[in-house]
């Protein structure tokens, strides 16, 4: 039904978007703008009461779904998702629908400013320099500089902007470009990655189609929430759910809290935190003998009684999933960040690959396969691990960095503080950051050159996974800039004459060349104008048909590695579960609907709560709201108790989100960000083990903090109605 | 007392004989009579009497007032309904509690004034002016408690029948229009009626006085005489009124507790709401109407002549029948919802008895139904004006927590558990002093303007009271005065 | 009224006839409770919101919540099923005839529940009666606190508002508001096909809360038409409506797990 609508609608949409576009890809960059005008004075292409709608791409995470934004006079008004956008297919995210807060947020950077480090950001006191004296700063500090002391740190969108940078670094002789995510290091990319690496001989993200798997078994993949790609994958699992009118797939999630996810799980088994290798090997076994045969090395291995008591998991449970697994017609197993994030990360996605291997599922429907790579794509450009991060701060307290050029990331707050950031930063000459909003990073630079906001760019994003054919999620600006902003690429290319393009359209353009007159492709467009116009109108570029790979494995059964379990660091009695909120995401705190709406589990608003067990919280007389300290050998953060029925007496677990001594008003002074407790130990594919830090707490002696719930804490939790 | 038989020599012979020792029968205030001049110069100087203490009552009252009442709605009305402690569930708080509990507080007046003239009790002669007083008071709180509540009261008047340029009538389906009606009717009924009787005595002032009270009375006397024609006239008003009253004070509350028992909603929806809410204003209102007169009789000068221990000790009777029939109801009400059994209702029963409200459950049951029972079947408690007014003053503060238990906390259960919410009162508390004292503010400046006891009302039953001769012993005897009333 | 016949266990085009025109099926099998439907109808709607304290306090402005209970204790507690709530939009709502002033009648033409903005005066009485609790009431103008605005010049610029919808009102402090079945689109695809000499289909547009919904949890359609997707997801084994037993006449139908 949604489908038929959409499509009508697109078409519709379509039309006008053709036209729009027709008439701006001639000219310009100030003019491709849609200006924002009075009522009274409506550029001729818009009709009173008329909405115009554009597609384009979101930029609240790296997936790249694909937006419809409704525009009406010049202002976005909705964000829908683009039906035809094979990432989400229509659909969109809380944080996506929540986009325009962060277009009209009345804490954007309204235009190119000198600051002094570590200052207040107040509209009024700011130091305001024009463009021009803008961009001829960047090119001082591009041309000034040995190329190999120049440093770009960029986010995980967009990737148009990457590869940009990217020849630029290549152009003049700088480094290539780091990029880096918060949303990365808790997916532990890096280790994913690595491990498909080691395996199949790809580094590519593997896709896990569920959609058509009967049993899913998710060792800690958040993958409703923030996962990878999480409209996708939300929607693999409805069809999996539903899709089949024969059988309803069944979903067991390991995991040491009942996140959102695993709230839709079917079973979901506490595992003792850091054994989750090893109860992926004694399934392995189990199913293995079952079958019969050889039991491969790597399961036979493991001492099931040595698996059950360290992981804390009845015989009769691993049993059960055994069997469900052997005699599932398409069984999947997914590792997810919690469970990469150890010291043991690699092996446990290892193990968990090599548990597909023996569900026989590679390549096969409802099983793993590896994402495509773009005809103009040569590799998977996968963001820095936290490792790759501590090299590069380590490079910039050296003093070999002396321009730092920041944008789409905020490692102030995504980056442990462990890792040194702060004081590396100390160390740049000079630091330029082209954030939209003033977050911590950006008041700590010495120059803020601010790009549009998403929705008023051009540009483009590789869709990494999620999809089974090869994305490419195209940008446009569906609004004239609200402010004094310009787009980075605009200014590098400016600033630098090392690239050979006029403006920023160019350069995309001579990234679309590849792809113009590819075969069995969602348009077809004779040449490159075309090309764009039909790019812009379509939101985007894919193939038609599934071009998922199926992984080169041989012999992945046959592979052996020791299995063990993970190592803790610190001392105390808690292990600590960092996840990242569903809701807000890495970026999504300045965003007041995005901290309206209530977390999915423990529907708390616009705060951070630590997680633990009510006989846990017995136990140390501790009640909901009381603040507690929470201690680990890296540092130390306040925040109320909410007492979690669906987590292991020994972990606590906080969202992270919230915590922003910065960032605009709806975040700054609000919360906790557990990133501060979490220390400097590496998994070995480099990714961090976040999941690998044991605290303790410490009640803060008559210190209370009403969280905000949406839910009753009487008629959910029986407060006041207990039986006396 | 003293001072009151020393001047009634003609009496003294009359129950001095050995029979009628143990009970002085001029204890009683229709066989204590005064001459008729005295009487109303004992009103006239009760009314004219102001000490400095009255005037620092009147003067903290008044501050109350501008701060509680006038600011506080003021500062509600420009900030938003959002300085008040309403939310989901708990859609109506405190000002829904107030509103209950001063139509409550009206009823004794009518009750006392109207139910007993038509019967015919002779104790109500000097005290019907204050009920009734009570009732027109008690509705002007209650309204305003209603006016409070509205989210958007600027607009208050769409809820009245009147042509209006959207030619939208009000939805006469809504039990809130009934009880806009009921009220409105019912602060009309008892304002006439409050005033029919009043009209002798403000006559009887108005040729007392000087300046400008005189003419304050002169207009609202209306022109009476005293004519023969008149007093007919004003005796079938007055019975008209006194009949036609009753049954609008008894809809009145019906209607005012069919806001709940209409609601779907668990512990609301009950069809005993009816009788249950008037007995229980009656409840209030007499310990209200005990209270009143307490402090008539403490403040006011030459009061205990007019109210005696026979009138406390036939409100504490009047109150203690009430007080059997509103525990008929409420237990009737709770068991029949108990036994019920259903899901809701067992979760609000549950949080009524267990919750963090509980206290006030006991104490509503203590101070409403065993504190009545325990002490008023004592003739000593009911006849010591204190005691009496104290207990009046503590069944008020059980029938306050009744209401509060009825809005906001039985408003937390609903049948979406996931919204239970504990309301928490915020402005509403200065809101609430607020009414109360400008209920009090009143009082107090009708205590100076007009005559708090009905003279002519106590002048003309002591005419018809006599002590008949009877052989050797002196009888009381009735005669009947009002002639419209055969 | 008569008897409700649907309720008696009736059959046919009187039970139809309770199952009114525009409905909504929600799969709580495959609701994930992410809230791409709450932000969602947040922006199509012109929601505000309300802050930290307003909103702990039960004062927040959704106009679909998603509710979750817990079942057992650990480590067999489990979830319940995601519960999306939102107005039942009640064929015979309880909101509906308590109202002094007519601010929340029944659409004849769409078979809803409308909700007035302009008449409401703010009694609250439907929100007391509403026995799933999904009215939220504007207990301040919040979208005007100047904590959301800049000072240029000054004078208070709201940037925030330029996101509001066009075609829904912006509530103003004091009165009472709810989930329209987005009656924006409804009108609008109304108007369309009116022009057009037709009938509007089902699937001609959705509602924001279904269009977003990541899991397709999210129906909706005409329920008078036999052969539209909501119709036959209704009538599943599955649905089942809300306190049905209080002859509400929900037009939503909850798709149970399992």
């Amino acid at each position: 039904m949604s489908e038929n609508i959409s499509r009508r609608d697109f078409l519709k949409l379509a039309t006008v978007g053709a036209a729009t576009t027709a008439v701006l890809t001639g000219c310009g960059p100030a003019s491709r703008y849609i200006k924002r005008e009075p009522y009274m004075e409506m550029p001729e292409y818009t009709y009173n009461g008329l909405s115009t709608y554009y597609a384009t791409t979101c930029r609240e995470c790296a997936a790249g779904c694909g937006l419809i934004v409704r525009t009406m006079q010049g202002r976005a008004i909705k964000v829908e998702g683009n039906s035809n956008n094979p990432v989400n297919l229509g659909k969109t995210c809380a944080r996506g629908q929540a986009t325009l807060h962060g277009l009209y947020n009345p804490d954007r950077v309204q235009g190119p400013l000198k600051r002094t480090r570590g200052t207040p950001f107040d509209l009024r006191t700011n130091v305001s320099v024009t463009w021009d004296e803008a961009v001829q700063v960047v090119a001082d500090a591009i041309n000034n500089n040995n190329p190999s002391e120049v440093a770009f740190l960029l986010g995980m969108a967009p990737d148009h902007l990457f590869d940009l940078v990217s020849d630029l670094a290549n152009a003049i002789g700088a480094p290539a470009p780091i990029r880096y995510g918060a949303l990365s290091m808790f997916e532990a990319r890096a280790t994913l990655i690595k491990a498909s690496e080691n395996l199949f001989g790809t580094a590519a993200l593997p896709f896990f189609d569920i959609a058509n798997s009967d049993l899913v078994l998710s060792f800690g993949a958040n993958f409703l929430e923030t996962w990878l790609s999480p409209v996708a994958y939300t929607r693999g699992f409805a069809k999996m759910r539903r899709g089949n009118p024969k059988r309803r797939g069944h979903f067991i999630q390991f995991e040491s809290r009942i996140s959102q996810t695993a709230a839709k799980a079917d079973e979901w088994i506490p595992i003792r935190p850091g054994t989750e290798s090893l109860v992926a090997a004694a399934i392995g076994r189990l199913v293995a003998e079952a079958k019969g045969g050889a039991v491969s090395e790597v399961f036979a291995n493991v001492d099931l009684n040595e698996v059950l008591s360290s992981a804390d998991i009845k015989l009769e449970t691993l049993e059960h999933v055994a069997e469900m697994v052997g005699e599932a017609e398409s069984a999947i197993v997914i590792p997810g960040g919690s469970a990469l994030g150890l010291s043991n990360g690699l092996q446990t996605a290892e193990t968990i690959l090599t548990l597909n291997a023996l569900a026989d599922n590679f390549g096969k429907p409802g099983g793993v396969y590896l994402s495509p790579f773009l005809p103009n794509q040569d590799t998977y450009h996968r963001p820095a691990s936290a490792q790759e991060m501590a090299e590069f701060i380590e490079k910039m307290k050296s003093g070999d960095v002396k321009v730092l050029f920041v944008h789409g990331v905020n490692p102030l707050f995504e980056l442990p503080e462990s890792l040194g950031f702060a004081d590396a930063l100390g160390s740049v000459q000079e630091v330029i950051s082209f954030a939209v909003f003033p977050d911590e990073t950006a008041l700590a630079s010495d120059y803020i050159f601010p790009d549009h906001h998403g929705l008023e760019s051009w540009g483009y994003q590789r869709v990494a996974t999620g999809t089974e054919q090869s994305v490419l999620s195209g940008a446009q600006p569906v609004v004239s800039p609200n402010y004094d902003t310009r787009a980075t690429a605009d200014v590098l290319l400016a600033a630098s004459q090392a690239l050979p393009f006029k403006d920023e359209m160019e350069f995309l353009q001579s990234k679309f060349a590849s792809l113009v007159g590819q075969a069995d492709d969602s348009f077809s467009a004779p040449e490159i104008n075309t090309f764009t116009a039909y790019f812009q109108q379509h939101g985007g570029w894919w193939k038609k048909s599934s071009e998922l790979v199926s992984p080169s494995a041989t012999d992945t059964l046959g592979r052996n590695f020791a299995v063990e379990q993970a190592e803790f660091a610190g001392e105390g009695e808690f292990f600590f579960l960092p996840f990242v909120s569903p809701t807000l995401g890495e970026a999504g705190a300045n965003k007041p609907w995005l901290q309206e709406l209530p977390d999915p589990t423990t529907t708390v608003m616009w705060n951070t709560w630590v997680e633990m067990n009510p006989e846990t919280a017995h136990e140390l007389h501790i009640e909901n709201d009381d603040v507690v300290k929470i201690i680990s050998e890296a540092g130390e953060v306040e925040a109320p108790v909410y007492l979690y029925p669906a987590i292991r007496p020994d972990t606590i677990a906080m969202p992270f989100g919230q915590g922003h001594t910065a960032y605009g008003r709806y975040a700054a002074g609000r919360g906790a960000n557990p990133a501060k407790l979490l220390g400097q130990h590496f998994n070995e594919a480099g990714d961090l083990a976040f999941a690998g830090m044991r605290v303790r707490i410490e009640k803060i002696e008559g210190k209370k903090q009403m969280l905000s719930r949406l839910e009753s804490r009487i008629g959910v939790y029986n407060e006041g109605l207990e039986e006396h | 007392m003293t001072a009151a038989s020393e001047s009634l020599p003609h009496l003294e012979k009359g129950h001095a004989g050995p029979h009628e020792a143990h009970e002085d029968i001029r204890q009683y205030l229709m066989f204590d009579p005064k001459p008729r001049g005295e009487m109303n110069a004992m009103v006239m100087e009760s009314m004219l009497t102001t000490s400095w203490k009255f005037w620092v009552v009147f003067g903290i009252l008044a501050f109350l007032v501008a701060t509680c009442f006038i600011y506080a709605w003021g500062y509600m009305i420009a900030e938003g309904l959002w300085v008040a402690g309403v939310m989901r569930p708990s859609y109506w708080g405190i000002f829904l509690v107030n509103t209950v509990f001063w139509i409550g507080i009206s009823h004794a007046g009518t009750f006392i004034s109207a139910i007993l003239r038509v019967f015919k009790a002779e104790f109500r002669r000097p005290f019907t002016r204050a009920a009734e007083l009570m009732t027109t008071f008690g509705l002007i709180q209650a309204g305003a408690s209603i006016f409070m509540h509205l989210g958007r009261v600027w607009l208050a008047y769409w809820l009245f029948p009147i042509p209006n340029v959207r030619q939208l009538w009000p939805n006469f389906h809504s039990p809130l229009m009934w009880d806009l009606l009921a009220i409105t009717t019912y602060i009309l009924g008892s304002t006439m009626y409050l005033f029919l009787p009043l009209i002798p005595d403000l006559a009887m002032a108005r040729d007392r006085s000087t300046g400008w009270r005189k003419t304050f009375y002169k207009i609202l006397a209306l022109g009476f005489r005293g004519t023969e024609g008149e007093w007919t006239h004003l005796h079938t008003a007055m019975n008209f009124f006194a009949f036609a009253i009753i049954p609008v004070m008894f809809s009145v509350h019906t209607i005012v507790s069919w806001d709940f028992a209409m609601a779907m909603r668990p512990g609301w929806s009950s069809t005993v709401f009816g009788p249950y809410f008037v007995l229980g204003a009656l409840h209030s209102g007499m310990g209200a109407v005990a209270v009143v007169l307490f402090i008539m009789r403490v403040t006011m000068k030459h009061m205990d002549y007019f109210l005696r221990a026979e009138h406390f000790d036939a409100l504490g009777k009047l109150m203690l029948i009430v007080s059997f029939a509103y525990s008929y109801f409420f237990f009737n009400d709770y068991i029949v919802q108990w036994y019920g059994g259903d899901r809701w209702t067992d979760t609000l029963l549950h949080w009524l008895e267990e919750g963090p409200m509980a206290w006030m459950f006991y104490q509503l049951i203590f101070l409403n139904i065993a504190l009545p029972w325990l002490t008023l079947w004592n003739k000593k408690i009911r006849q010591t004006p204190w005691l009496l007014a104290l207990i009046g003053l503590l069944i008020n503060l059980g029938m306050y927590w009744e209401r509060y238990l009825i809005v906001p906390v039985m408003l937390t259960i609903n049948r979406m558990p996931f919204t239970w919410k504990l309301y928490e009162p915020r402005i509403e508390i200065f809101l609430t002093i607020g009414t109360f004292s400008l209920f009090l503010l009143f009082y107090l400046a009708a205590s100076r303007l007009i005559p708090l006891i009905p003279v002519w009302e106590v002048q003309e039953g002591q005419m018809a009271h006599s002590l008949r001769k009877v052989g050797k012993t002196h009888l009381p005897s009735v005669s009947e005065v009002d002639l419209t009333m055969q | 009224m008569g008897i409700d016949l649907n309720l008696v266990g009736a059959k046919g085009a009187i039970a139809e006839e309770a199952e009114g025109k525009w409905g909504m099926v929600i799969d709580q099998d495959l609701c994930t409770g992410c809230q791409a439907c709450v932000a969602a109808c947040a922006m199509e709607n012109n929601l505000s919101f309300v802050g930290e304290e307003d909103a702990g306090y039960g004062r927040t402005q959704h106009w679909i919540r998603i509710e979750r209970f817990w079942e057992g204790a650990y480590p067999e507690v489990k979830a319940t099923a995601f519960q999306p709530m939102l107005c039942q939009q009640c064929g015979h709502a309880p909101c509906e005839p308590v109202c002094p002033v007519f601010a929340t009648p029944h659409s004849p033409a769409q078979e809803i529940n409308l909700q007035v903005y302009n008449r409401c005066v703010g009694t609250r009485y439907c929100a007391n009666n509403c026995p799933y609790q999904v009215r939220s009431f504007n207990w301040r103008d919040y979208h005007l606190e100047p904590f959301h605005a800049n000072n240029v010049d000054g004078q208070l610029v709201y940037p925030l508002h330029n996101q509001f919808n066009p075609d829904v009102t912006v509530r103003r402090r004091g009165v009472m508001e709810k989930c329209t079945f987005c009656i924006q689109r409804i009108h609008q695809a109304e108007d369309k096909a009116k022009s057009e000499g037709r009938e509007v289909h089902d699937g001609e547009f959705t509602t924001a809360c279904a269009q977003a919904c990541p899991a397709n949890a999210i129906t909706f359609g005409r329920m008078d038409d036999h052969e539209s997707l909501v119709s036959q997801l209704a009538h599943q084994d599955r649905g089942i409506k809300h306190l049905e037993e209080l002859n509400t006449l929900p037009r939503i139908t909850y798709l149970k797990e399992g």
